[in-house]
C-alpha cells in the first residue's frame, strides 16, 4: 500500500522556525533570512485514505493552532524548502508512538516515520540555505535531506552469515590492516590472539574477534591503567594499583562496594544505601553531539540501574569542556563540528534524556579552552539510592536464565568499544558513523521502572547494563566464573539483516541483561509486561567456564574464558614528563579595574551557566532542597546540589565536583590536587561532611605516549596524596585516553588533559545547610583557608593574554582542618552564607554572593597589600569566602584556621574595595551581574 | 521547620483513596504519591495497563492524579498519546468516575496536558480539544520558579477560600495556554480561571519569565464547569516542604505552598 504524507503545521507563533532564523542569524550572520517556517512530516505506510484523513485529524495535527495537509504540499509560498529526516536505519523514536497511537485507534500501520520542512523566507539565496541545513539542521551522520517521497519505510535484508577470519596466515601487513579501522589493537595484542588460534588449530569466527578486540579494548580493558609503569627508567605499580591499594585504607565501615560493580556504593540511612558513577562520551560527541550526549547520560543512567540489584537514579550531573564558542572557523581541524553548535546540541542532548528519564540534572560545570577545537570532553555522571540488603554486585547461580531487557537491537553503535579507545583523525567522522546511535529515554524509563518493581520484589540476581561492546562485554562479563550459553537468533531485533556478530557486539541504547532464577522467570516476565519494557530469555549461565553464542545452529563464539580474561598480556608504559620552560608572567596592576573585573566575570569559565540550568528539570522527584541556583532572584550559583532521596525524611545526600584542564595542562600533580581540592571545597560550601565523603576520579587524557603517561602518572600520584591527606577514599572512577587529534596533514592537537574529581555523600540533617547567597545587610565576611599565590592558568592570566608559570599549590596539611573547621562552622547554624573560590577568584565568589543577595558589599584589603589584583584574583582551591554576623562569632568558628577579614555587607547594591583607605574600585552589582549573565543568554537565549 | 507535619492517623484510616495514573514517560508519580500522602490520603500509583486490562478501575476511588512527565516521550504533541489512549479505552470509566461518581480530578504538567488534549479540561467535551497547551514562546523547556495568584473567585470548588499569591516550580518546554477568542471569553466568564503567572504582588503578568511560557491572559490553571478538575501547569507536588523552596533559609516564614492543594482536595473528597 501506498505511503500517504501528512504535514502539519502552525497557523500563529512558529517557535521552531523562529528558533533556527535567529540561530542562522547568530550563527552565520545571515541578514536575509526574514523568517523560517517549519512542518512536520509523517509518513504512514499501510493506511486507507481514510484512515489518514482520521490520524491526520485526530492524532497527527492539533485542532487549536495547527492545519495540515495530506499528500499534498504544506508550505506553498516559498520555493526554498528543505526536508530534513534521520537516516535510514537510524532508529526515529517517535515511529513508535505513532504505531502504538494508531493502533490505540483501531488503525493498524505497517510503518511510520517523521520527518521536518524547512521553508526559508526573504533574500537568500540556495547556497545561503545550504550553508543552514549543512551547519544547524542536519548532522550528516545520523540525518539527510530528504530529496523524493520514499517507495517503503519497512527496512528489509537478509541475515548476514559468519565469517571465518584466516588470522592463522595473516602477515603482518594484514594483521596491522585488520587492527586499523576495526580492532583497535596493537601488534603484540595481534600477536597473542593468532599464537592462541594456531595453538586451537582452528581460525576465528569474526564474532570471536570481535569480542577479544572489545574485551582487551581500552574502554573496556583499561590496559593503560593496569600497565607496569615505567618513571624515567624506575618502575611503578600499575595506575589502578596505585588508586585502589590507597583507597582500601579508608573504606572504613561506610562503603559498601568500590571498583567491582557499575557504580560506587556507600551507606546511607535507614537500610538504604546511595551510588555514584561518573562516565564520558567524548568520541561520540565530537561527531554527533545530541545523539552522543544522550547516550552518555543513558549510559551512565543504566550504570546505576545496574548496581546491585537495581538502584533508582537520583541524580544527573554534566561537567563539558569546549572550545570558545566564538572560535574563528578557520581555526577548526578537518571532520570537527564548531564548539558553537557542539554545545548547544551537548545540551539539548543531556536535557531531553535526563528531562525525559525524570532524573534531576543539579550538578555540573562548562570549561572552555581552544585545544578543545579538536575534541570536546563530555562528562555525565549518576548517582542513585538502594536498599543495603540490594546493593551487592550480584552472581549468577548456574541454571539461572539469561534475560535481555528494554529496547531492541539494531545495527547502530558497532564498534563503540573500540572506536572510543583511538585516536580521533580526520577520517573518524566518516569511517565509524555506525559508533553512533540515537537515545530513546522513554524506552530506557520504561525499562527502569520494571527494574526497581522487580528488585522489590527479589526477583533479580544480578543484572548490569549494555554499554560498550553491547551484549558482548554484558553476556561475557556476567558468565565469565561460571559460563554461559546464548542464542542470539532471540534477540529482537529492530530491523533484519544483522549478522550475528553484529548483534552480539551491537551497542544499541537501552538494553539491559539479568540473571534471573528459573522460578521467578514468569514472575519477572510479567512485571517487564506492566511497564511495557519487552524482556526476552536468550540462553543460560552453566558451568562450562565457557562462553558460548549460537545464531540458531550456527557457533558464533566458542572461547574458553581463561583466554579471554587472562590472555591479554599486560603493557609496559613508559613515562616521562616535564614541564615546559616558561617564565613566570609579569602582569601590570589594572589600569581600569572595572573594565577587568567585568571581562573576568564574563569569561566563559566564570559566566553565569543559568541559561543552561534552566533547561533542565532539576525538581523533578521533588527531593531538591538546595538547587543549583538560589538567592533573591533565583540567579545566585551553589556550590553543590543536596537532595533528600527518601521524601519526608531529613537524610541528606550531597554531589559535587571539581576540573580544571588548564592547571592539569600546565602542571598536572597541582592541577589535579586543586580538582580534587576544589570538589571537596564545594561539597563542604553546603554543609558536607568532609569525613563522610566518597570521590569518583575520571581521567580524560591524551593518547598515552610517553609525555601523557608522565602527566598521568603525576595526576594519579596526586590523587594518591590526596586521598592520604583527606584521609577519604576513590570509590569509583574512569579513564578515556583518547584526547589527541592528529590531522592528515601531519597537525598533532593533544587536547587539555582533564581530570573530573567527583564527590559524594551523607548528612544526617539538611536543615545544617547553606547557600551561598548573601543573607543580611551589615554582616561580616571572611576568607578561610590557606592562599597560595600561584596565579598561572588563573582567569585573570588569561584575560589578559597570559598562562603563567607557578600554578596554585595547595596545601595538603592545611586543607583538611579547613574543610573540616568549615563544616563544623556551617553545622553550628552561625554561618549565613558560604561560597568557595574557584574560577575568577575571591571576588568573583563574593560578587556571587551578592548577586544572591541582592546586595552589595564593602570590602577593607590591608594597607600594606601591595597587589590587591594578586589577592582579589587569587584562585586557590580550597578556600571559602563565609558570611557570618560579626568578629566574635568569625573567631569562635574560625580561630583555630588561617583565616582574615574581608569586609561587610551593604544594602547598597554595589561593589567597593577599599586598600587602606584608599578606594580601589565601586562599581554597581547589577551592571557586573550584567556582565556575568550575557555570555550565555546570547547563545541559550 | 516552620510547619511540622503531622500525620492524621485518623485521616488515614478513612482518608479518601487515590489513584495517581501511570503510563511509560510518567516521571512525576511518585512526589505526587508523597504529597497527597502526607495530605492524607490513601494513594496508589496504578498503571494504565492494569485499567485497561480491568485488573482496577477507577470506581475504586475518589481522586485521580495525572503527574507530570513525558508520557510517550511527548511525541507528537504533548500529552496527545496517553489523552487518546484515555479517550479510547477509558472513556466510560472516566465519565462514570467524573460525572456519575462526582470524583476529583487533578492534572499537573503533563497530566494538565492530558486534560486538555483528551477535551475534559475545560468543558468536559471528551474528545474534543476547545483549548490547547502549545511551544513555549521561549522555544525551550525552562525550569524555574514563579509566582501564581489564585484567582479569588474561581468556580473550582475545593480550593474555596484559598488566595494570594504563591511560589511553585515550573518545568516544562509546552505550557503556553491558548484558545480562540470565543472559547477564551467562555473560560473568563465562567470563572474557570483558577490560578494565573503574576508579579510578585499577584498582578497577572505577560511579561518573560514571570509569565514563563506565555500564556494567554497569563492562564497557569484552569477547572471544569463542576469545578471538580484541576488542571495546572506549576508543579504543587513539588512543594509539600519547606525545604524544598530554594530560599527557604532566606524566608523563615515560608510555609510549603503546594500542600494545601492536596490537603483541600483529600478533604474535600473524604466529606463526599
Amino acid at each position: 500500500m501506498a505511503i500517504h504524507e501528512i504535514r502539519v503545521g502552525y497557523i500563529g507563533q512558529d517557535t521552531k522556525g523562529q528558533e533556527v532564523a535567529s540561530e542562522a542569524q547568530r550563527t552565520i550572520g545571515l541578514s536575509g533570512l526574514e523568517k523560517v517556517r517549519t512542518a512536520k512530516v509523517y509518513r504512514l505506510e499501510g493506511a486507507t485514505d481514510e484512515d489518514a484523513l482520521r490520524l491526520a485529524q485526530t492524532l497527527l495535527a492539533e485542532p487549536i493552532d495547527q492545519i495540515f495537509t495530506i499528500d499534498q504540499p504544506l508550505i506553498t509560498d516559498t520555493l526554498q524548502i528543505v526536508e530534513v529526516a534521520y537516516q535510514l536505519g537510524v532508529m526515529n523514536p517517535e515511529a513508535d508512538s505513532i504505531m502504538k497511537s494508531a493502533k490505540d485507534l483501531g488503525i493498524n500501520l505497517t510503518a511510520a516515520d517523521s520527518s521536518t520542512e524547512y521553508g526559508f523566507y526573504g533574500t537568500v539565496d540556495q547556497e545561503e540555505v545550504a550553508q543552514v541545513v549543512n551547519r544547524l539542521l542536519v548532522n550528516k551522520i545520523v540525518e539527510q535531506v530528504v530529496y523524493e517521497k520514499p517507495q517503503t519505510l519497512i527496512i528489509k535484508g537478509e541475515p548476514g552469515i559468519v565469517e571465518i577470519i584466516p588470522i592463522r596466515s595473516a602477515s603482518a601487513d594484514e594483521m596491522a590492516a585488520l587492527s586499523k579501522d576495526k580492532l583497535f589493537l596493537s601488534d603484540q595484542e595481534m600477536k597473542v590472539i593468532q599464537s592462541h588460534c594456531i595453538t586451537l588449530g582452528r581460525d576465528p569466527y569474526d564474532g570471536e574477534l570481535e569480542t577479544i578486540a572489545a574485551r582487551w579494548s581500552e574502554h573496556c580493558g583499561h590496559k593503560t591503567f593496569r600497565a607496569k609503569v615505567i618513571v624515567d627508567g624506575v618502575e611503578k605499580p600499575p595506575l589502578f594499583t596505585r588508586i585502589s591499594e590507597t583507597a582500601k585504607k579508608y573504606f572504613g565501615n561506610e562503603v559498601v562496594s568500590a571498583f567491582d560493580d557499575n557504580s560506587g556504593v556507600m551507606k546511607f540511612y535507614d537500610g538504604q544505601a546511595i551510588c555514584g558513577k561518573v562516565e564520558t562520551h567524548n568520541s561520540p560527541s565530537a561527531i554527533e553531539p545530541y545523539g552522543g550526549a544522550m547516550t552518555g547520560s543513558g549510559g551512565v543512567f543504566r550504570d546505576i540501574l545496574g548496581t546491585g540489584q537495581g538502584a533508582k537514579i537520583v541524580i544527573s550531573t554534566d561537567m563539558f569542556c569546549f572550545a570558545p564558542p566564538d572560535l574563528d572557523p578557520s581555526k577548526l581541524p578537518e571532520g570537527t563540528l564548531h564548539p558553537d553548535y557542539l554545545q548547544r546540541r551537548v545540551v539539548a542532548g543531556v536535557r531531553d534524556y535526563g528531562n525525559r528519564m525524570g532524573i534531576p540534572t543539579n550538578n555540573g560545570s562548562v570549561h572552555y579552552h581552544e585545544d578543545f577545537r579538536a575534541k570536546p570532553t563530555v562528562i555525565v555522571g549518576s548517582y542513585g539510592i538502594i536498599p543495603e540488603n540490594r546493593a551487592q554486585k550480584g552472581q549468577p547461580e548456574i541454571g539461572d536464565l539469561v534475560v535481555i531487557i528494554g529496547g531492541r537491537t539494531g545495527r547502530d553503535g558497532i564498534h563503540g568499544a573500540t572506536f572510543s579507545s583511538g585516536e580521533m583523525t580526520e577520517r573518524t567522522i566518516n569511517v565509524n558513523s555506525s559508533a553512533v546511535q540515537i537515545g530513546n529515554a522513554i524506552e530506557e524509563k520504561r525499562m527502569a521502572d520494571a527494574i526497581i518493581e522487580a528488585r522489590d520484589k527479589d526477583l533479580i540476581r544480578a543484572i548490569t547494563d549494555c554499554g560498550a561492546a553491547g551484549f558482548s562485554s554484558a553476556v561475557g562479563e556476567m558468565g565469565e566464573n561460571t559460563g554461559v550459553v546464548v542464542d542470539i537468533e532471540k534477540a529482537p531485533l529492530k530491523y533484519p539483516g544483522l549478522s550475528p556478530w553484529e548483534i552480539w557486539l551491537s551497542e544499541s541504547q537501552e538494553r539491559m541483561v539479568a540473571s534471573i532464577d528459573p522460578s521467578k522467570i514468569n514472575e519477572f516476565l510479567n512485571v517487564c509486561k506492566k511497564y511495557n519494557a519487552e524482556a526476552t530469555v536468550i540462553g543460560h549461565f552453566d558451568d562450562s567456564n565457557k562462553l558460548t553464542v549460537k545464531y540458531g545452529d550456527q557457533m558464533v563464539v566458542d572461547l574458553d574464558y581463561d583466554f579471554l580474561k587472562n590472555g591479554l598480556p599486560q603493557r609496559t608504559m613508559n613515562a616521562h614528563w616535564e614541564k615546559s620552560e616558561s617564565d613566570e608572567a609579569f602582569i601590570e596592576m589594572p589600569i581600569d579595574w572595572i573594565d577587568t573585573f567585568k571581562k573576568v566575570l564574563s569569561h566563559g569559565n566564570v559566566a553565569s551557566k543559568e541559561p543552561i540550568v534552566r533547561q533542565y528539570d532539576h525538581g523533578v522527584q521533588g527531593t531538591n532542597v538546595l538547587p543549583p541556583f538560589g538567592g533573591e532572584k533565583f540567579d545566585g550559583p551553589n556550590d553543590a546540589v543536596v537532595i533528600t532521596p527518601i521524601l519526608g525524611k531529613p537524610y541528606g545526600m550531597i554531589v559535587a565536583h571539581g576540573i580544571n584542564p588548564i592547571l592539569n595542562r600546565i602542571d598536572p600533580y597541582w592541577g589535579s590536587v586543586w580538582a580534587t581540592a576544589e570538589a571537596m571545597a564545594n561539597y563542604v560550601a553546603v554543609g558536607g561532611d568532609p569525613d563522610e565523603a566518597v570521590l569518583v576520579n575520571n581521567y580524560i587524557w591524551p593518547f598515552p605516549d610517553e609525555d601523557a603517561m608522565g602527566s598521568l602518572d603525576l595526576s594519579v600520584d596526586a590523587v594518591v596524596d590526596c586521598m592520604n591527606a583527606l584521609e577519604r577514599p576513590v570509590i569509583s572512577g574512569k579513564d578515556s585516553l583518547s584526547s589527541t587529534y592528529r590531522g592528515k596533514d601531519g597537525q598533532v592537537i593533544k587536547i587539555p588533559p582533564v581530570l573530573c574529581m567527583s564527590v559524594f555523600g551523607r548528612i544526617p540533617d539538611i536543615e545544617k545547610t547553606v547557600t551561598s547567597d548573601i543573607k543580611k545587610e551589615n554582616s561580616s565576611l571572611y576568607l578561610v583557608g590557606a592562599l597560595d599565590r600561584g596565579m598561572a592558568g588563573s582567569t585573570y592570566y588569561d584575560v589578559n593574554g597570559l598562562v603563567g608559570d607557578e600554578v596554585p599549590k595547595i596545601d595538603l596539611k592545611v586543607l583538611p582542618a579547613v574543610l573540616r573547621g568549615v563544616h563544623e562552622a556551617i553545622k553550628s547554624g552561625e554561618v549565613l552564607a558560604c561560597h568557595d573560590v574557584s574560577e575568577g577568584g575571591i571576588i568573583s565568589a563574593i560578587s556571587e554572593m551578592a548577586f544572591g543577595g541582592d546586595c552589595g558589599v564593602e570590602l577593607s584589603l590591608s594597607a600594606q597589600m601591595q597587589r590587591p589584583d594578586l589577592f582579589l584574583f587569587n584562585e586557590t582551591a580550597g578556600t571559602f569566602v563565609v558570611e557570618v554576623e560579626n568578629d566574635e562569632i568569625a573567631n569562635n568558628l574560625f580561630g583555630t584556621l588561617p583565616y582574615i577579614r574581608l569586609g561587610k555587607t551593604t544594602q547598597a547594591k554595589t561593589i567597593n574595595v577599599k586598600v587602606g583607605e584608599d578606594d580601589l574600585f565601586t562599581v554597581p552589582t547589577d551592571e557586573l551581574k550584567q556582565a556575568w549573565q550575557e555570555p550565555l543568554r546570547r547563545i541559550f537565549h | 521547620m516552620a510547619r511540622a507535619i503531622k500525620e492524621d492517623i485518623s485521616l488515614k484510616e478513612r482518608g479518601p483513596q487515590v489513584c495517581v495514573l501511570k503510563t511509560d514517560g510518567i516521571n512525576c508519580d511518585e512526589e505526587t504519591v508523597n504529597a497527597f500522602s502526607v495530605a492524607g490520603g490513601r494513594t496508589k500509583t496504578v498503571h494504565i495497563n492494569e485499567l485497561r486490562a480491568n485488573e482496577d478501575n477507577l470506581n475504586n476511588y475518589q481522586i485521580l492524579a495525572l503527574p507530570g512527565g513525558f508520557s510517550y516521550g511527548d511525541d507528537i504533541a504533548s500529552g496527545k498519546i496517553l489523552a487518546l489512549e484515555l479517550n479510547s479505552y477509558l472513556a466510560d470509566q472516566i465519565d462514570d468516575f467524573v460525572n456519575g461518581k462526582k470524583g476529583l480530578v487533578l492534572g499537573v504538567c503533563n497530566g494538565f496536558q492530558v486534560l486538555v488534549r483528551s477535551g475534559l479540561l475545560p468543558f468536559g467535551t471528551m474528545g474534543e480539544m476547545k483549548a490547547t497547551l502549545t511551544n513555549n514562546d521561549s522555544g525551550h523547556f525552562e525550569c524555574r520558579w514563579i509566582d501564581l495568584r489564585i484567582e479569588d473567585d474561581n468556580a473550582c470548588v475545593f480550593l474555596e477560600g484559598m488566595n494570594g499569591v504563591m511560589s511553585y516550580q515550573v518545568a516544562h518546554g509546552e505550557g503556553k495556554f491558548f484558545a480562540e477568542g470565543q472559547v477564551l471569553d467562555q473560560i473568563e466568564r465562567e470563572k474557570l480561571v483558577v490560578l494565573r503567572y503574576s508579579d510578585p504582588l499577584g498582578n497577572p503578568t505577560q511579561q518573560y519569565p514571570e509569565n514563563p511560557n506565555g500564556s494567554l491572559n497569563a492562564i497557569a490553571g484552569i477547572t471544569d464547569f463542576s469545578g471538580r478538575i484541576l488542571g495546572l501547569m506549576p508543579h504543587p507536588e513539588r512543594f509539600i516542604r519547606l525545604t524544598q523552596h530554594p530560599n527557604w533559609r532566606r524566608m523563615p516564614n515560608l510555609e510549603p505552598q503546594g500542600l494545601p492543594i492536596f490537603e483541600r482536595m483529600v478533604n474535600y473528597a473524604s466529606q463526599m
